[in-house]
């Protein structure tokens, strides 16, 4: 029993995590807090249904289209809503307010096309659903199947913003944009890939969560708000933060659940969330200001 | 190489620079010299790409018109610029802040050859690449600022006010360090408050003041120059 909640809390944190990552990077270099970003998620979830459903392409290969979706839809988003409102803010601090507001529109007209597509009922398909014996408890594969994908996909990204000379250059963007021109860097530029690269995780995320979770059109909130709460539990723009605090709130959510109530789950995770910020106001991982 | 022409810069109704005319010729060290708030910072920002000249202003390199590009383009073109503050990465370390100095294509072929040169300037970067840059200390923040500015092969270095709030052992390493540079062939234009050691390493020099030029000369003329000894050496004789 209890290998098992720790394994299904694992898979929930592993996921948080991942779709937290993408979300980090969206508000840590491109600066755009993207309130719309649970529903990419969902609508991730949705394109896997259909390929599943319909055309036969499984969860596992149809991530290869999902990400590149993700990417080229947040990539086209950047450019026709939020340029516009990144060149009016002139690196001010009316961006942060602009695309809060802006996104929060975005977030009800995706979440009205797949209402009117798809209705209002939870939706789920059946992955993998058989159960696979890991240390003498029975864990459902595709869950285990979500928590590979979410080590193999968020290792990838850290490699990638760790190890590379374009992923410091991201980084760079994110610790000092102002400085980035002086090294050659198109901040614009970067801050555009950046929020794509978080939109291909979201996307990757979603279909990671379709194949264990039922999902409806209207679900995208609450992963907008858990993502949020593991990004600012992990520090603004800290990849690692965003790892560990996912994970402690998987962790903790299925334990509670277990072990207490279901229906108090959101408090105990709020606990944490007010915990964490009363002794360490900006993240566990994140740098103190001042 | 650089030219210079009719360059006019104001932030509102704050005229900061008024029609200068400055050039700076292949291999040369030009400093500009001025008080606090004579327009230093915005010249050098300006051609950087920084800061939005009056229309009708003109900056060519080897001919070609800068004007207009974003800075990153500007820095591609072989104009890198060290600010004043640094504008280095300083949650990054020193390894990662050479290599972005590096991130512009004019810089790739040469990363390795300009890596060595400067570790060879700047040894103790060598020691601490793996150092997180704000934990190191003013003097060796500085030494990244010029390697990572030296990484993407600039033809000319802009320096705005390098040895501010250095120690003077600093300063003395500092201004041996870009000596050296100069004789890689890389051209020189800095802003300084340091009189006497910018005008031993400059073949010219400018006087800025109140946004306007006042004079101008070779070093050793403008050493004896009773406007800048009246104005900077004399207040400078302890640096």
């Amino acid at each position: 029993m209890l290998v098992t909640t720790i394994i299904n809390g694992l898979v929930l944190g592993g996921t948080y995590a991942l779709v937290a990552m993408g979300l980090t990077i969206q508000y840590g270099i491109a600066r755009i807090m993207n309130l719309a970003y649970g529903e990419t998620i969902i609508a991730a979830a949705f394109l896997a249904f259909v390929l599943n459903g319909a055309l036969g392409i499984a969860p596992l290969p149809s991530l290869l289209i999902a990400a590149p979706a993700g990417f080229a839809l947040s990539y086209v988003i950047y450019g026709l809503m939020l340029r516009p409102l990144v060149r009016r803010s002139g690196g001010g601090a009316g961006l942060e307010v602009n695309s809060i507001l802006a996104t929060f529109g975005l977030l009800f007209v995706i979440q009205g096309i797949m209402l009117v597509l798809f209705g209002g009922d939870y939706i789920s398909y059946s992955y993998m659903n058989f159960g696979v014996d890991v240390l003498g408890a029975s864990v459902a594969a595709n869950r285990l199947l979500a928590l590979v994908l979410a080590v193999v996909l968020g290792g990838g990204l850290y490699l990638l913003l760790t190890r590379t000379l374009w992923g410091t250059a991201l980084r760079a963007v994110a610790v000092a944009p102002q400085s980035a021109p002086l090294v050659g860097i198109d901040a614009n530029r970067a801050a555009r890939f950046a929020f794509a690269l978080g939109g291909a995780l979201a996307t990757c995320g979603g279909v990671v969560i379709s194949m264990y979770q039922t999902f409806t059109a209207s679900s995208g909130v609450i992963f907008t708000m858990k993502a949020l709460i593991v990004v600012i539990l992990g520090g603004v723009g800290n990849l690692a933060g965003a790892l560990s605090a996912g994970l402690l709130l998987g962790l903790v959510e299925t334990l509670v659940a277990t072990y207490v109530s279901p229906g108090l789950t959101l408090a105990a995770v709020y606990h944490i969330f007010l915990g964490v910020l009363l002794w360490r106001p900006s993240g566990l991982f994140g740098k103190a200001r001042r | 190489m650089i030219e210079v022409r009719n360059l006019s810069v104001s932030y509102g109704k704050h005229v900061a620079l008024t029609n200068i005319a400055i050039s700076v010729a292949d291999g040369e060290a030009v400093v500009i010299l001025g008080a606090n708030g004579a327009g230093k910072s915005s010249l050098l920002k300006a051609i950087a790409g920084l800061a939005q000249p009056a229309p009708g202003a003109q900056v060519r390199l080897g001919g070609r018109p800068l004007l207009g590009l974003p800075a990153h383009e500007v820095l591609e073109a072989g104009i890198a610029l060290v600010p004043e503050g640094r504008g280095i990465f300083v949650d990054l370390t020193v390894s990662e802040n050479l290599d972005l100095g590096a991130y512009a294509r004019r810089a790739r072929t040469n990363a390795a050859r300009n890596r060595d040169l400067v570790f060879e300037l700047f040894p103790r970067l060598a020691e601490r690449r793996r150092q997180i840059v704000a934990t190191m200390s003013g003097g060796e923040q500085q030494m990244v600022a010029i390697g990572r500015a030296l990484m993407s092969s600039p033809q000319l270095l802009m320096l705005d006010e390098p040895s501010l709030g250095l120690a003077p052992v600093m300063v003395g390493e500092l201004f041996s360090a870009l000596g050296r540079i100069r004789q890689t062939g890389v051209s020189l234009l800095m802003v300084e408050q340091n009189v006497r050691k910018s005008l031993s390493l400059a073949d010219r020099g400018y006087v800025l003041e109140a946004g306007r030029i006042v004079g101008e000369g070779d070093a050793t003329s403008l050493k004896d120059n009773p406007l800048v000894q009246n104005a900077f050496l004399g207040m400078a004789e302890d640096a």
